[in-house]
């Protein structure tokens, strides 16, 4: 969709080059992150892309076509983008904001009106803010109207420079939940630069890992950059907690889960204490009609005839196939039981992770 | 008298000025007169605000043209700058005794002397304005697929609307004040300069205040005017100062209530909050 082919830019009276001589595809309805340290030109590279910073030498093509051999104005219709500082036009009302690129393209009255009210609820904004000026939003709202401003046309590629780097991490943690959501549903070309790397980790379906220069370090998945960084500086980069990193990328449902001690109410006590002794524990999961009903402390046991006539205490957490291998982490460090239950949407028991279970889910 | 004498000139104008209004004998203004010649004075007054608009209006133009060249190319800043520069410093007599061989005792003498006075402050408030416009704003224009053309007329002109209008109000009060002068090119000439000069010759001071007062007046109501103006073309600049207004508030009050929560008021903060 978008291929970079030998690409260089040199800025006039710098010292190296901004971007050395960088080659990589971004395939089609992906998010790919461009991070790196300060200097790396991940944003000339983003750049590039719709032409506000024009190439020394080599190729930038969208859809096929070098950029070089289009009208940057007409090239630039058809790319959404968003920028840190947002640029909201501040003598436009949100509305007019939204629609600068319908109005350009010359679309009636009546869809651009209809569109604009699509897009701000798209990006979850109520109606009436259609008439207020940027200035009087907050951050976080500005940038939602950045994000339905980049896409009114519906272009199908997408350039953010650090859209989210200017808000505090609470709204930034939204606004990124917001993107993916938005992603799943409108499957665009998405090149995203950040310096964030948990960001990078967490949007992209690729990571494109750049050193000073526009040096290329590594390219892929964010998993398989976590899982076998290429060289030292990616290792650096990536930081601390690698591993934890990972697991808050992978679902529960890549780990295999271990049916676990359990037993159902109406299970006899000796038959209950066989089964702890069995998985060298001291307590029992209580599943009735393929239901969790909660857990039994094996000290309790003291003459009663079933698991019935014991105290069953509710697992505090239960966690879904598509939860990630960080929250069943999370859970099992925080239950008694050092396990993480796992349910279907109709609470039914699918089995249950232990520490072990998660590393092998891990390898 | 040395040179064009203008010092000496515009000292003896004073003098005269000072004469004038000092006669013991005379009433400060006799309102008898102003009732005979209203005709007159409307006529002064017409032609004053004739005078004064026509100059800014092509001031206006002639700065537009100027800045937009100085925009597109950026060396020409300089030279603009120094040109109209030399045209505001000189005094508004000089100039209207080196136009007379040319144009002579002419409207077109008057206005040309005129104009030259407001191209400075005008060239200097658009292109200031323009510049002023924040780059993340330029970025995200260009990034849209504004061409050059449609970024400058439909983002940065209006953005820079403010600090064009204070430039236009400046050139307009200063044109208002500078045109009596052109009364020296005859008694046919200058608007409310006419009853002005006519007041300093006749040692009658009651055509001379009519003419100043009227000119302080005009000067007002235009400033006036101009505020309406930029009131109606940029909504925009009050909309956003109340919601500042208002987060300030809710900030100071916040931090009034407790303390603790100061840190709460931040810009970064109230975001996360709405």
């Amino acid at each position: 969709m978008i291929g970079l082919d030998h690409v260089r830019k040199v800025f006039p009276g710098a010292g190296g080059p901004a971007v050395g001589d960088l080659s990589f595809e971004i395939p089609e309805g992906e998010i790919v992150t461009l991070i790196g340290p300060s200097g790396c030109g991940k944003s000339t590279t983003l750049r590039m892309i719709n032409r506000l910073i024009e190439p020394t030498s080599g190729t930038v093509t969208v859809a096929g076509t070098d950029v070089m051999q289009r009208k940057p104005n007409e090239l630039r219709l058809g790319i959404g983008y968003v920028i840190q500082q947002v640029g909201l036009f501040p003598h436009r009302t949100i509305a007019r904001n939204v629609a600068t690129v319908p109005e350009l393209l010359g679309w009636d009255r009546a869809r651009i009106d209809a569109r604009v009210g699509e897009l701000l609820e798209l990006v979850g904004l109520d109606a009436d803010f259609g008439d207020r000026y940027p200035g009087e939003l907050s951050g976080g709202q500005q940038q939602r109207v950045g994000v339905a401003r980049a896409l009114a046309a519906d272009p199908p590629v997408l350039l953010m420079d650090e859209p989210f780097g200017a808000v505090d991490p609470i709204v930034r943690a939204r606004l990124q939940d917001e993107l993916l959501v938005l992603q799943k549903e409108l499957h665009k070309t998405i090149v995203f630069v950040t310096h964030d790397i948990d960001e990078a980790i967490r949007l992209g379906d690729r990571m494109a890992v750049l050193n000073v220069g526009g040096v290329l370090e590594q390219y892929g998945p964010p998993t398989e950059v976590l899982a076998d960084p290429a060289n030292d500086f990616v290792l650096r980069f990536i930081g601390a907690e690698r591993g934890l990193k990972r697991l808050s990328l992978l679902p529960v449902s890549s780990a295999e889960l271990d049916p676990g001690p359990v037993v159902s109410s109406a299970t006899p006590i000796a038959e209950a204490r066989r089964i702890m002794a069995d998985h060298h524990v001291d307590w029992v999961a209580v599943v009735d009609d393929g239901r969790v009903a909660g857990w039994v402390d094996g000290a309790q046991f003291n003459g009663q005839a079933s698991v019935a006539e014991t105290e069953v205490r509710p697992f505090a957490l239960t966690l879904r196939k598509d939860d990630t291998l960080r929250e069943a982490l999370d859970t099992l460090i925080t239950s008694p039981t050092r396990v993480a239950v796992v349910v279907d949407e109709d609470q039914r028991y699918l089995g249950m992770l232990d520490v072990a279970g998660i590393g092998e889910g891990v390898s | 008298m040395t040179g064009f004498g203008l010092d000496q000139f515009e000292v003896n104008l004073f003098d005269r000025a000072t004469t004038v209004l000092a006669q013991a004998d005379e009433p400060i203004v006799r309102w008898k007169w102003i009732g005979d010649h209203t005709a007159e004075i409307r006529t002064a007054l017409v032609q004053h605000l004739e005078l004064t608009l026509i100059a800014v209006v092509v001031g206006f133009v002639l700065s537009m043209l100027l800045s937009l060249l100085i925009l597109r190319f950026r060396v020409t800043f300089a030279p603009i700058n120094a040109i109209t520069g030399v045209l505001y410093a000189i005094p508004s007599l000089a100039l209207f005794v080196l136009l007379v061989p040319i144009t002579g005792l002419t409207t077109l003498t008057a206005e040309i002397a005129l104009v030259s006075y407001t191209l400075q402050i005008l060239v200097r408030s658009i292109v200031a304005g323009v510049d002023g416009v924040s780059p993340a704003v330029r970025d995200a224009a260009a990034g849209m697929g504004y061409t050059r053309g449609q970024r400058l007329w439909r983002v940065e002109m209006p953005l820079a609307l403010p600090v064009i209008m204070s430039g236009l109000r400046i050139a307009t009060v200063t044109t208002v004040g500078l045109v009596p002068i052109a009364g020296l090119l005859g008694s046919d000439q200058g608007g409310l300069g006419q009853l002005i000069f006519d007041g300093l010759n006749r040692f009658f001071n009651t055509p001379l205040i009519v003419g100043a007062v009227l000119t302080v007046l005009l000067a007002v109501v235009l400033d006036v005017l101009l505020v309406q103006l930029e009131h109606l073309l940029t909504p925009w600049t009050r909309a956003t100062r109340k919601a500042r207004k208002a987060q300030r508030r809710r900030a100071s009050r916040a931090a009034a209530t407790n303390p603790a929560t100061k840190a709460a008021t931040n810009p970064a903060t109230n975001a996360a909050a709405t």
